[in-house]
């Protein structure tokens, strides 16, 4: 066994948002799947505004609204609304997704999705409560709820099944790249279509695509007996040579992918040569923290901090050993990551929506995070647009001329400052 | 229970944030799970803050309430440690506020040495705007303290607040007009203020609070605790600013020989070329653009108003007295303000035009239904009138990142008079341009133009979309099955459309066949004709002017 890495755990006041927030992706990734949220106004206003354009697009989510004279039925009656969903969006599969209010309320969800789950429709329980869970983790519920969905592979079915939500492209990418290196492949967990679910089984191999799924990956050892690839996530070069070679390994394929790696990195070194030396802070929250720092600390920035909300010893086992000597922080406080940032004078901040702004204000170069749940960053054909993502603030900020740093520049925007900002970062 | 979409009013929680972001030394402790603190977004992102939001969630998770922990104390102090406010206000969320916890107590043990309020903010009872009104209500009562008048006419403005809609260009607004009367003020409040602020509120000559939303209760509190006068109307058009300006006036020559003793010289209206940004021009170009040709061809172009009550009243009353335009409807989604907005409404919309609900699908159905020539509502009725290839303008909050823009562009005062009837201009199908494309068809415009005009042609294409759920879309496009409850249109037939009629519909121009199209659908549906025929569309044309 490697040695245990080292991290630290702090409060978890930091700013996120709930597990709901997955149903962005989820619900386009899974195109005959309807997301019902059990909840508030509360969650109806969060995914409004933090989903904001995707809403418009007839999205297959909506929540039952929970008002005030719902609080005292011990279980809440949804099957209208069921009907209503079957009827306008006629979905394969509806995910009933909990949230905070009736986790307070002790709604027995499991009876509540299996009351209106039909042989035809199935209603499945996702647990996404914003008490348990953060951000991309609530992709982890979806794929257990779908886990008994998958067909049961015969044990001499040998084959991949990769793990995580991606887009069209990077399957199509991740498929040939499979093709190419004579590694046979099931399919992808979640597929497009609830009815194209994957064969599992104890020959499968499951290789993770997303660092935020270790619980589904403990139920597929647990159920279906598969084996779950442990290796580096394929972000980057260094990310996805390991990642193929181990996957090669495992189907007794040895392949050096060396060479390819070193081409990869050849093609970014415009970026690589920007970063190098670079001073790096993660103060995210996407759970795609320590394959980024990994990176960033392959392309030879220095990680000052990595903090990231949940670390899993065994799923992020390969990451962890790559992040030796790294301050890794689990449930990170802000403040005190505000302290850390005004004494170590990091180049650029990797942080969330909720915060760049007010970092910029404070002078510091801050790169939104959530851009890279959203962005095609696996594998070889998404090295550039990592790359891409990584650098993006740095040489923004450098080909802008320095007069914004002056703080007459955001006087009056905001009212609940004194006159003047105070940077952090500038002497 | 229902299914919802959207909202139009955000939480309770987040008028409570509205009101800390707004404040100096004021900062909001979020009791509640991780995500509550989604809101925060929207100030950083919306109003692009520089600094960061007066808020802090105190996280509840779900292993703090099997333990039994309760962290509110502890965040207390880290808030005290690191920012150092003057008051801290605490707010339950919609789920922990079902834990029937006493955060008072919680709130004491914590042993900071700032005012802390626990505002009991329930969610399931206010929403947003009632949350940040209460809240802000409760600070003035708590906070103003009795003190002589300022010596120099002076005023207070009450009301412009983080995510206000348009409140820094109101506010500048407002000092422009102000500060041409020579008139001082006295505190802005919530935007900017202290809690030393509302200490002093009490030492204005006049309160000035122009949102039915916001401000409206703390200044009749400060008029009836320390007769303070309110002047709570909307100075939106140039008439009704007109109109307040000597209503001001009025006021502070009353307060005035109270306030100044007998050396006290009236305040008075200087010429109102004053007003202008040049000090020697019209103050507001309204007046004479509402008469012009070009402004003519305007005329009987059809608007409806949806949004909040301040600004349906005013954008209302705008366009019907000072525009001459047609309203065919006008709603509000702050249902406890409908009963008021409908009596400001009276005269211009009947009580069959009035729409008051907070669901959006309904006021979706009703654009459908009447395919009004101006939309003026909120940034979901901007996404509904692009579904619908209407011309929307936004007047009310919700908004939209589109709606946070650089330039000054106020809705008060002379200023914002000119501001709305540039939009209404630029927003709305042209006059001359048009009557041309009439005359002679559509002038090649078919190939090249595909967007409609007005916003919708500005529009990013990721949120060209589809409709959220059932508003009908044309009846044409659906087979004329209305599926849609309030649409007034009963639906017995679905009318078809012989060849004849259709090559003749497709002379009308391409960017209203839409519009007449359904109309005259609807002109078959309600006579009874299965099918539409070049005489049918012919009695059609004649009977609706289309």
């Amino acid at each position: 066994m490697p040695p245990k890495a080292s991290f630290t755990r702090e409060d978890g006041l930091y700013h996120s948002f709930c597990g709901l927030v997955s149903v962005g992706w989820l619900y386009q990734k899974i195109k005959d799947s309807f997301f019902l949220i059990l909840g508030t106004h509360t969650c109806a206003h969060l995914l409004q505004n933090t989903l904001g354009v995707m809403i418009f697009a007839r999205p297959r989510f909506a929540v039952s609204l929970l008002e005030e004279g719902d609080l005292s039925s011990a279980q809440p009656h949804i099957a209208d609304q069921i009907e209503e969903i079957k009827r306008e969006h006629r979905p394969s599969v509806i995910f009933l997704l909990s949230s905070c209010t009736p986790e307070v309320m002790k709604v027995e969800f499991e009876g509540l999705a299996h009351s209106v789950s039909t042989p035809e429709v199935p209603v499945l329980f996702v647990p996404a409560s914003g008490l348990d869970y953060t951000f991309a983790q609530s992709e982890d519920s979806v794929l257990q709820a779908l886990l008994p969905f998958c067909p049961v592979a015969p044990p001499d079915d040998r084959r991949v099944v990769f793990l995580g939500s991606v887009n069209d492209a990077i399957a199509d990418d991740f498929t040939l790249e499979a093709a190419r290196l004579g590694i046979p492949v099931a399919g992808f967990l979640p597929a497009n279509h609830f009815h194209e679910l994957p064969p599992i089984g104890r020959g499968t191999v499951i290789a993770p695509l997303q660092p935020f799924l270790p619980r589904v990956a403990n139920q597929l050892v647990n159920e279906r007996e598969c084996t779950v690839l442990s290796s580096l996530f394929p972000f980057g070069p260094d990310g996805c040579r390991a990642f193929w070679e181990d996957l090669a390994a495992e189907f007794g394929l040895k392949v050096d992918l060396s060479e390819r790696e070193a081409r990869a990195w050849e093609r970014i070194r415009p970026h690589t040569d920007l970063l190098r030396g670079k001073k790096v802070f993660f103060a995210a929250d996407t759970l795609l923290e320590l394959p980024l720092a990994r990176f960033l600390r392959a392309a030879g920035a220095e990680v000052l901090e990595c903090s990231t909300p949940y670390i899993n010893r065994r799923f992020h086992n390969r990451e962890l050993q790559a992040l030796e000597g790294v301050r890794l922080v689990e449930q990170a406080n802000f403040e005190r990551q505000l302290r850390s940032i005004a004494e170590e004078r990091p180049d650029l901040v990797i942080s969330n929506i909720i915060t760049a702004n007010p970092l910029i204000g404070r002078g510091v170069v801050a790169k939104w995070g959530t851009e890279f749940i959203f962005s095609p960053i696996h594998g070889w054909a998404g090295v550039n647009t990592l790359a891409n993502l990584c650098t993006r603030a740095l040489r923004r900020h450098a080909q802008l001329d320095p007069l914004g740093l002056d703080p007459v520049w955001t006087a009056g925007v905001m009212p609940s400052l004194p006159g003047e900002v105070i940077p952090l970062t500038r002497s | 229970m229902r299914l919802a979409y959207w909202m139009y009013e955000g939480t309770a929680h987040h008028g409570v944030g509205r009101i800390a972001n707004s404040m100096r030394g004021v900062h909001a402790v979020f009791h509640a799970p991780q995500g509550d603190d989604y809101v925060t977004t929207i100030f950083t992102m919306l109003e692009r803050t520089p600094g960061f939001p007066a808020m802090t969630t105190s996280v509840v998770s779900g292993t703090d309430l099997a333990r039994g922990t309760i962290r509110l104390p502890e965040t207390l102090r880290q808030v005290e440690a690191s920012k150092n406010p003057d008051l801290i206000v605490v707010v339950a969320s919609c789920s922990t506020i079902l834990l029937q916890e006493n955060l008072e107590i919680a709130a004491r043990s914590s042993g900071v040495g700032c005012d802390v309020i626990v505002f009991d903010a329930n969610p399931y009872r206010m929403a947003e705007t009632r949350a940040a009104d209460g809240l802000f209500t409760e600070l003035v009562r708590r906070y103003a303290a009795p003190q002589a008048l300022t010596p120099r006419p002076s005023v207070n403005i009450l009301g412009p607040s983080s995510l206000g809609f348009h409140a820094r260009h109101d506010l500048i607004a407002l000092r422009r007009m102000l500060r041409v009367l020579g008139v001082e003020v006295n505190v802005v409040a919530p935007w900017g203020a202290s809690i030393d602020d509302l200490r002093r509120l009490p030492a204005a000559w006049v309160t000035i609070a122009p949102y039915r939303e916001l401000g409206r209760l703390a200044a009749e509190h400060l008029q009836a605790q320390f007769g303070v006068p309110a002047l709570c109307e909307a100075p939106i058009g140039v008439q009704p600013t007109l109109r307040w300006l000597h209503a001001l006036v009025e006021h502070l020559n009353q307060v005035g020989p109270r306030a100044a003793g007998s050396g006290f010289a009236p305040v008075t209206l200087p010429p109102l070329t004053a007003f202008s940004l040049d000090g020697m021009s019209a103050p507001s170009n309204v007046p004479w653009f509402a008469r012009t040709a070009d402004m003519e061809s305007f005329s009987g172009k059809t608007a409806f108003v949806f949004g909040d009550a301040t600004h349906t009243v005013g954008v209302v009353r705008f366009l019907a007295d000072e525009l001459g335009m047609p309203i065919v409807g006008a709603g509000t989604y702050l249902l406890k303000e409908a009963d008021w907005v409908r009596e400001q409404l009276q005269g211009y919309v009947s009580d069959e035009q009035f729409l008051a609900t907070d669901e959006f699908q309904q006021v979706a159905a009703r654009l459908a239904a009447l395919r009004p020539e101006l939309v003026c509502g909120t940034q979901m009725e901007r996404h509904t009138a692009r579904r619908y290839d209407l011309n929307c303008m936004v007047i009310a909050p919700p908004t939209h990142i589109e709606n946070h823009l650089l330039a000054y562009r106020p809705f008060l005062g002379f200023d914002g008079a000119d501001v709305i009837a540039d939009e209404v201009y630029t927003t709305c199908t042209l006059g001359m341009e048009k009557h041309l494309i009439d005359l002679f068809g559509d002038a090649g415009l078919e190939e090249e133009v595909k967007a409609p005009a007005g916003n919708g042609a500005l529009a990013p294409p990721v949120e060209v979309a589809e409709p959220v759920t059932h508003p009908a879309p044309s009846p044409a496009a659906n087979g004329g099955a209305v599926a849609v409850a309030p649409a007034p249109a009963p639906t017995v037939v679905a009318p078809v459309w012989t060849h004849e009629a259709e090559a003749m519909l497709k002379k009308v121009p391409f960017f209203v066949r839409g519009r007449v199209r359904a109309n005259v659908e609807k002109y078959a549906r309600e006579r009874g004709h299965a099918e539409i025929t070049a005489d049918v569309l012919l009695a059609a044309k004649e009977a609706l002017g289309a």
